[in-house]
């Protein structure tokens, strides 16, 4: 353990101090995180404008007015920002441009200086976005969350989630060892994430198959459950099966990693060589 | 006539380099189908709620769709990895060796390469713009037709024309990666029609970077929607631009020293 604290501390004090160097730069980054969920509110505010003001949804904790709107975007960009990684094509970059080589003759797994990046990046971005984060609720009047007590269990689920999504990550990142690139399955990931995580629409307007299909498969767990959770919008009922499924996608997350580094690292031969 | 000459060779050299890394365009066609069923699908589900966003119906935001591709496809064939690699060569000193060609630098600079297998964006916008324009079973009269024209060809001078100008940016600051970013965040909102966004972001994106005129009036004048002051005020705005970013850049050069000299 106070192996891990050290390995930790020190890696994340080159994190940081590489973010600071760059930090207009990773500013940048950061501000396509809002994108997105902006622009899906602008789209379903106007859909709710063209109605007439009114909700949409089945009555219920599945409907949303223009409030709502706001306060389940906002949250979901916020929740995104803290959840997000990009580690599939840093990683298919650097096995394609041999930078790969010399991090495996570590003696750490590489994994664990990419966390600490990951981390860093989120550390020093959140200080300098949170103003924005602020006035954005400020201007666009959202639902604040229904209940303390969900919204407390939000937290620990927006870091599970976090979890989930940085294992994923880096196993579909593994599957550069044998393609050397990964654009095609990062964009089928992100298809598949936009709308199955709610990233585009609330889960409860989707259509019933896909409602289904968001049930069954890892997405929700990685950002609609802890968006909806911190919102208060989970039935109490649910939210113990939330965090059950959450766990498992986990556990099932790191196997899948495990198994695939494994085979992954046999078959690299290092480009060039 | 030599410029024409010169072009045909640069779009043959091109055509050769590529023609290495076939691969590339199925991986790219691929992701842009993803990313475009990922849109066509996230507005089908708005449309099940209502029957038009602002006036604009879903065949509307097709059409708007398409056009979004067919430009970001001739940004990434023709314009982007010139641009790029001006930008590249300010920072490793190397653009002094274009600048020693005896004909245009500008011409030289921003036409001599081609990335084909970006072609696949291109593909894309047109084949759905066809789809589209059939669904909505518009009738594209000569009047259409040249709108259509004469507003796609201006937006490709503007979006030139902006590009040329940041990277004229390089001889002084270096480093506009990240400018490149915010553009492309602008331009990332022109996928969907600007009438939903809150009216300073519509300012921002009609006067600051004009996404409007680079999508969104092509995209009426396809649907036979655009009127004719818009079509003008767009050739005024190409024409303005093209002008002044290549008196920009031909100031730029003027104070450009080299990366090391």
């Amino acid at each position: 353990m106070r192996y891990w604290v050290t390995v930790y501390r020190a890696n994340l004090k080159i994190a940081i101090a590489q973010m600071l160097q760059y930090r207009f730069g990773i500013l940048i980054w950061a501000v396509w995180g809002f994108v997105g969920p902006l622009i899906s509110l602008a789209v379903w505010t106007s859909a709710s404008v063209a109605r007439g003001g009114g909700s949409i949804g089945a009555a219920g904790s599945g409907s949303y007015s223009r409030a709502d709107f706001a306060a389940y975007f906002l949250t979901f960009m916020i929740v995104g920002h803290l959840t997000m990684s990009w580690d599939a094509f840093e990683f298919a970059f650097r096995v394609r441009d041999g930078n790969l080589s010399p991090k495996l003759l570590r003696p750490l797994h590489p994994i664990h200086s990419d966390v600490t990046f990951n981390i860093a990046f989120k550390l020093t971005t959140c200080v300098m976005i949170l103003p924005a984060w602020v006035l954005l609720f400020v201007v666009l009047h959202p639902t604040p969350p229904h209940s303390l007590f969900s919204f407390l269990c939000g937290i620990p689920a927006v870091v599970m989630a976090g979890l989930i999504r940085y294992i994923l990550q880096y196993s579909l990142a593994v599957i550069a060892f044998w393609t050397t690139r990964v654009e095609a399955i990062n964009q089928l990931y992100f298809t598949l994430d936009a709308f199955l995580a709610g990233r585009i629409a609330p889960l409860s307007l989707l259509p019933g198959w896909m409602g289904l299909m968001a049930m069954y498969l890892p997405f929700r767990s990685m950002g609609a459950f802890p968006v909806e959770l911190l919102l208060g919008r989970v039935p109490a009922e649910q939210i113990l099966p939330g965090f059950i499924m959450q766990i498992a996608w986990l556990g099932a997350a790191v196997c899948v990693f495990r198994i695939m580094w494994r085979a992954g690292i046999k078959q690299y031969s290092a480009v060039g060589a | 006539m030599r410029y024409m000459r010169l072009l045909v060779v640069f779009f043959k050299t091109s055509l050769q380099t590529d023609m290495e890394y076939r691969v590339d365009f199925f991986t790219r066609i691929l992701a842009s189908l993803l990313g475009l069923l990922t849109t066509l699908g996230g507005l089908s589900v708005v449309f099940t709620y209502t029957s038009n966003i602002h006036g604009w119906k879903l065949a509307d935001m097709v059409v708007l769709l398409s056009i979004y591709y067919l430009m970001d496809g001739i940004i990434e064939m023709f314009i982007g990895p010139n641009m790029r690699q001006i930008m590249e060569q300010v920072r490793q000193g190397t653009l002094d060796f274009v600048l020693l060609k005896p004909i245009s630098a500008q011409f030289l600079a921003t036409t001599r390469q081609i990335n084909i297998w970006r072609m696949a964006n291109v593909l894309i916008g047109i084949g759905l713009s066809i789809f589209s324009v059939n669904r909505l079973s518009l009738s594209i009269g000569p009047v259409q037709a040249v709108a259509f024209a004469v507003t796609m060809a201006a937006s490709v001078g503007i979006v030139y024309s902006f590009w040329l100008f940041l990277v004229t940016l390089t001889f002084w600051v270096v480093r506009i990666d990240n400018l490149e970013q915010i553009v492309a965040q602008a331009f990332e909102a022109g996928r969907y029609p600007i009438d939903i966004y809150p009216s300073w972001l519509r300012g921002g994106l009609t006067y600051v970077i004009p996404v409007v005129f680079m999508i969104t009036v092509p995209a009426r004048a396809l649907a036979g929607r655009a009127d004719g002051p818009q079509v003008l005020t767009s050739i005024i705005i190409a024409a303005c631009a093209v002008t002044l970013s290549s008196w920009f850049w031909r100031f730029g050069l003027k104070n450009y020293t080299g990366a090391s000299a």
